[in-house]
């Protein structure tokens, strides 16, 4: 019996099978990259992602816990090492700062004045869901990152993700417990973003390790553009919340216009998921709104985010 | 196979001791799948090793290239396949890439297969920078046709320079595994 199985394994037969096996399971990938291109996003693959997702949270979640352990070490040990300098810098950051904060009040004073006087009517603030960064995939040709919150926290595909210092990408998947979130500077990454000063609109594109490139709608030639001139989001879409801080201008040549991002994407570690929903009509909220509850009725949000 | 042949030639009254040791084969003959498993996961966790700067290698292509040649057996096209799939739903990334992908490396490493058994650990260490190479070219043409944009290749020979770096490291440990799975055999 073994004899006979061991000319089955290594038989010709076996070699003549391995290769037909080999070939059926190349069309079957090539077949799942042709479905996965024309076969939309909400297609069996997406609950498999989502299904995946959430099943690798804890795992994740686990093993994360001692990468962000010796991270935090590491940061101390700098942090000695640099204590002075930074208490230095701290310092007359604050006092900077203090100064904003000042202005920042009376302007918001004048702004309540003259909304008041206008009648002007707001949505609601936007909710927050904060988020831990559990996962990143940091391939050359894919830049995401995985977060702990999914749709049990009310995390829906489409909202943006901010840090600190400025938006980091938006959510793309999103599981039970968990969401994957696409980074600025993925290379299929396209968000609509405003130059402030220029006033021009215009889609950043990601570039991998590179820093994102703004593309224009105009044909004609973007005037007006200067290094160092803040890029927030649109709202064009009615995907993202307009007015996020992205970046500011960092270079400007003939291969296009470079953003230099605020997010520091190797400090990443908690997040803020912007909820966020198209509010097509005002007037709407505000009927809405007066009972509570903040949502302006589900078909205009349904209309709002396609 | 190679291993078959050792035992065809050398251990002749071996082959009745092997039907008690074929649980325990079962058993190790999974040690490369959990491997690949585990280099998918270490991809997916935020190692940032140097402030981000180095990227996580791809230790699966490592673990595919390293059992293909000394254990074919142990990694068949399934599971290689599977390994790959499983990258590419956890990445995000376009379904059935990286699958594709590791199984051409797979036909590439089993067509050089007699070439590179018994040379020196430094010429398969260039085989597997060839492979890499070939990969990650293949890799850079199939990203660029999917977003339609011409990548920047640059961004990805980084990666690629860890992963051939880190081979020799991963290599010592597999051996490590594949000789005890040969003695617990014996």
């Amino acid at each position: 019996m073994e004899i006979l199985g061991q000319f089955r394994r290594e038989g010709l037969g076996r070699r003549e099978n391995r290769r037909l096996g080999l070939i059926f399971l190349m069309a079957l990938s090539f077949s799942m990259v042709l479905f996965s291109l024309f076969g939309a996003r909400a297609s069996v693959f997406e609950k498999a992602r989502e299904a995946l997702l959430d099943i690798s949270e804890p795992v994740l979640s686990v093993l994360g816990s001692p990468i962000r352990w010796v991270d935090a070490r590491f940061g101390d040990l700098s942090d000695y090492f640099n204590v002075l300098d930074e208490n230095k810098r701290l310092r007359e950051e604050n006092s900077e700062l203090r100064a904003w904060m000042h202005e920042a009040i009376t302007l918001q004073r004048q702004l309540d004045y003259f909304r008041g006087v206008l009648g002007v009517e707001l949505p609601e603030p936007a909710d927050y869901v904060d988020a831990l960064v559990i996962g990143e995939v940091d391939t050359p040709f894919q830049r995401s990152m995985i977060l702990n919150a999914g749709a049990r926290q009310g995390v829906e595909n489409g909202f943006a993700v901010v840090q600190d210092a400025g938006m980091v990408g938006h959510v793309v998947t999103t599981g039970k417990s968990a969401s994957r979130i696409l980074l600025l500077t993925d290379p299929s990454s396209r968000t609509p973003v405003v130059v402030e000063g220029a006033e021009l609109e215009a889609i950043l594109v990601g570039r991998s390790r590179g820093q994102p490139a703004l593309t224009f709608f105009a044909i004609r030639d973007p005037e007006g553009l200067e290094a160092g001139q803040r890029v927030v989001t649109s709202g064009a879409g009615g995907v993202l919340p307009r007015g996020i801080p992205i970046g500011e201008i960092a270079d400007i040549s003939d291969d296009g216009v470079r953003v230099k991002l605020f997010a520091n994407y190797a400090g990443t570690d908690f997040v803020r998921v912007v909820k966020y929903r198209f509010q097509p009509d005002l007037t709407q909220v505000e009927n809405n709104g007066a009972d509570g509850t903040p949502s302006a009725g589900p078909s205009a949000d349904e209309g709002g985010n396609e | 196979m190679g291993l078959m042949e050792r035992h065809r030639q050398g251990h002749q009254p071996m082959r009745a001791a092997m039907n008690e040791t074929v649980q325990d084969r079962r058993w190790l003959a999974l040690t490369p799948t959990l491997m690949a498993i585990a280099g998918v996961v270490l991809l997916l966790l935020p190692l940032r090793l140097f402030g981000g700067f180095v990227p996580t290698p791809i230790i699966p292509l490592a673990v595919i290239f390293f059992w293909s040649l000394y254990e074919p057996d142990f990694i068949p096209y399934p599971i290689v396949f599977l390994i790959g799939l499983l990258q590419d739903f956890l990445t995000g990334g376009t379904v059935g890439v990286w699958a594709s992908v590791y199984l051409f490396s797979q036909w590439l490493i089993l067509q050089q297969r007699k070439y590179f058994l018994g040379r020196e650990q430094h010429v398969v260490w260039l085989g597997f920078s060839i492979i890499v190479a070939v990969i990650s070219v293949i890799i850079w043409l199939e990203q660029s046709l999917l977003t339609r944009t011409l990548l920047p290749y640059m961004a990805s020979l980084w990666q690629w320079v860890v992963t051939i770096a880190i081979y020799p490291l991963l290599s010592i440990a597999f051996s490590f595994l594949h000789k005890r799975a040969i003695m617990e055999e014996e």
